[in-house]
């Protein structure tokens, strides 16, 4: 197999290792907390690279997924029923509402695909503060996945293992003719249909893969973290900081979502820890020096430097993002 | 034999524009037919019409004897029917061949298979040495052949060319031609779309149709139809009209 003979197959295997070790080289549950985050981040970051970047719908309501996987876990353990079987019910029941919300929202185009899909989440976030069943503004205790004195070292194993899982899915939708027809339909939607691609069908199947991945990601740190309330598990700002986070690192490639979740979540507890209140502007700065300085993110900007796709005579153009799909 | 593409009695409007006024048209197979007409006479709704991206407000569009009035883009596309844009519309951050191979796509998961197909029409188009270019940086000439290639690789029955040769210079324009008219060797049917370049189309159509507001106003070989007092009228306004007569 071709794969095995890759060096950068193995080098990816050494890193994920590597990483895999981390807690063993971290002094406290700090710390190990936040590589926790910044890997549950990277989980998300490529699962909502599937229909932000390789399909170019950006969706801003990926806490929709997120919640229904913390609640959901949280409530069907209450009916009882076995731990993990909740957890693929919850991801299941996210994956329905995404085909719903799909159906709905990808009758749209543009900013009125993302403001709909604003919308959703923020319909289940209040749909949730009101509830009995969800607890309404006081929240919910969910069951933790794991127990005993180690619990956040296995959650931190979990969420490397749910970020390679999210890696492999990116990887099989970049080589294969998926990830060309999502690709055909961020760059042209017509042009797409005119080639005979089903388009509202493509961008539902991203869809529905992005919201499994991203409800696993969403009962994993509902989990691990025990309680949830509908302003920390189905607020806005963890769709803009999923979203935001790809586009840092590069959507639309595959080590993108990684990278970005590194970069801005490492930089935001620096930050924390230095400047105290004023963390959010320096914060805000380096968002805009991305976005001005490296529109491709960081790891599409430095794949753009070193294998430079030859362009014909008399183009000045910048050239957008070239996926991992595209090589 | 049924004719590839019939329209019988299509009517389009927007709101209280009659785009397309009651064309009626049979094309059979391997014809290459230019659709001419000034500009705003409503070709390119009848492109669109035919590709399922609109559908008619009245009449029937029949392919290959199938009722597809009421046809997705899509479908229409997996039905055989191929088209380029008038505004053309490479997939920018794509390489040649990757632009061409998302048409070659409709008949084989396999990319390497896909890259063949596409290797061999990208030879009849004269475009391998720009395989590797991306789109965005392509010459219009380039662009409108690229288009045809990505249309060609779905192996259509009928390539609908909006516009083939506008904002070409002649000779680009003429070198065009010449590969147009080779596509019935595809096994496609094809329906173009010109303004006003008589040159390409006196060369290459079999048959041409006028339309002038929506309406078709003449129809016949190439040379006869440039003759007509109403062709000339539609073109040059009713002063040449009575000049040829």
């Amino acid at each position: 197999m071709s794969l095995l003979k890759s060096w950068k197959f193995w080098a990816l295997v050494a890193a994920t290792l590597v990483w895999a070790r981390m807690p063993w080289f971290v002094q406290n549950n700090y710390q190990l907390q936040v590589l926790f985050r910044i890997t549950l981040f990277a989980a998300l970051g490529l699962a909502w690279n599937l229909v932000g970047g390789y399909a170019g719908q950006l969706s801003l309501g990926h806490v929709a997924f997120f919640g229904i996987g913390a609640y959901g876990l949280a409530l069907f353990h209450q009916i009882p029923l076995p731990l993990w079987l909740s957890l693929i019910l919850a991801a299941t029941v996210a994956t329905l509402v995404a085909g719903l919300i799909g159906l709905i929202a990808f009758r749209l185009r543009g900013p009125y695909f993302t403001l709909a899909t604003i919308a959703f989440g923020e319909v289940l976030r209040l749909t949730a503060a009101n509830l009995d069943v969800t607890g309404g503004a006081i929240g919910l205790t969910v069951p933790s996945l794991f127990h005993g004195r180690t619990f956040w070292r296995q959650f931190y194993l979990a969420s490397v293992a749910l970020t390679v899982i999210a890696f492999i899915v990116n990887y099989w939708v970049s080589r294969s003719r998926f990830g060309y027809y999502l690709l055909a339909i961020r760059e042209d939607e017509d042009t797409a249909s005119a080639v005979g691609i089903n388009t509202a069908r493509s961008k539902l199947w991203s869809l529905l893969l992005s919201a499994f991945l991203t409800a696993l990601a969403g009962a994993l740190y509902g989990s691990a973290f025990q309680f949830i309330i509908p302003d920390s598990a189905l607020t806005l700002e963890i769709s803009v900081q999923i979203a935001i986070i790809t586009m840092l690192g590069g959507a639309g490639t595959l080590l993108g979502p990684i990278v970005g979740a590194a970069l801005l979540l490492s930089a935001q507890e620096v930050f924390k820890n230095q400047f105290r209140e004023s963390h959010l502007l320096i914060y805000g700065v380096l968002i805009v020096v991305v976005v001005l300085f490296l529109p491709e993110g960081v790891v599409g900007g430095l794949e753009r430097l070193f294998s430079r796709k030859p362009r014909a005579p008399g183009s000045s153009k910048p050239q957008p993002a070239l996926g991992g799909a595209a090589q | 034999m049924t004719p590839v593409l019939e329209l019988d009695n299509v009517t389009k409007r927007f709101g209280g524009l009659r785009a397309v006024k009651s064309v009626s048209l049979t094309m059979n197979a391997g014809e290459i037919l230019f659709i001419i007409g000034p500009n705003g006479a409503g070709k390119t709704t009848v492109f669109n019409l035919i590709s399922g991206f609109l559908h008619p407000n009245e009449g029937t569009i029949r392919f290959q004897g199938q009722d597809i009035s009421r046809m997705s883009p899509h479908r229409a596309a997996q039905l055989g029917i191929g088209r380029t844009f008038q505004i053309v519309k490479p997939l920018p951050s794509l390489t040649v061949l990757q632009n061409v191979m998302l048409g070659a796509f409709m008949h084989t998961r396999s990319p390497r298979q896909a890259e063949e197909a596409s290797a061999k029409i990208l030879d009849f188009l004269q475009m391998v040495h720009l395989s590797k270019f991306l789109a965005s940086g392509l010459p219009l000439a380039a662009l409108k052949r690229l288009e045809i290639a990505r249309a060609l690789a779905t192996r259509p029955k009928l390539i609908l060319l909006d516009e083939v040769v506008s904002g070409l210079t002649t000779s680009e324009a003429l070198a065009l031609a010449a590969l147009v008219k080779r596509l019935p060797e595809w096994g496609v049917s094809v329906v173009g779309g010109v303004e006003h370049v008589m040159q390409v189309v006196m060369k290459i159509a079999d048959r041409v149709i006028v339309l002038d507001y929506g309406a078709k106003i003449a129809e016949g070989l190439p040379a006869e139809v440039v003759k007509k007092p109403e062709v000339i009228e539609a073109y040059l306004g009713p002063k040449f009209k009575e000049l040829t007569q």
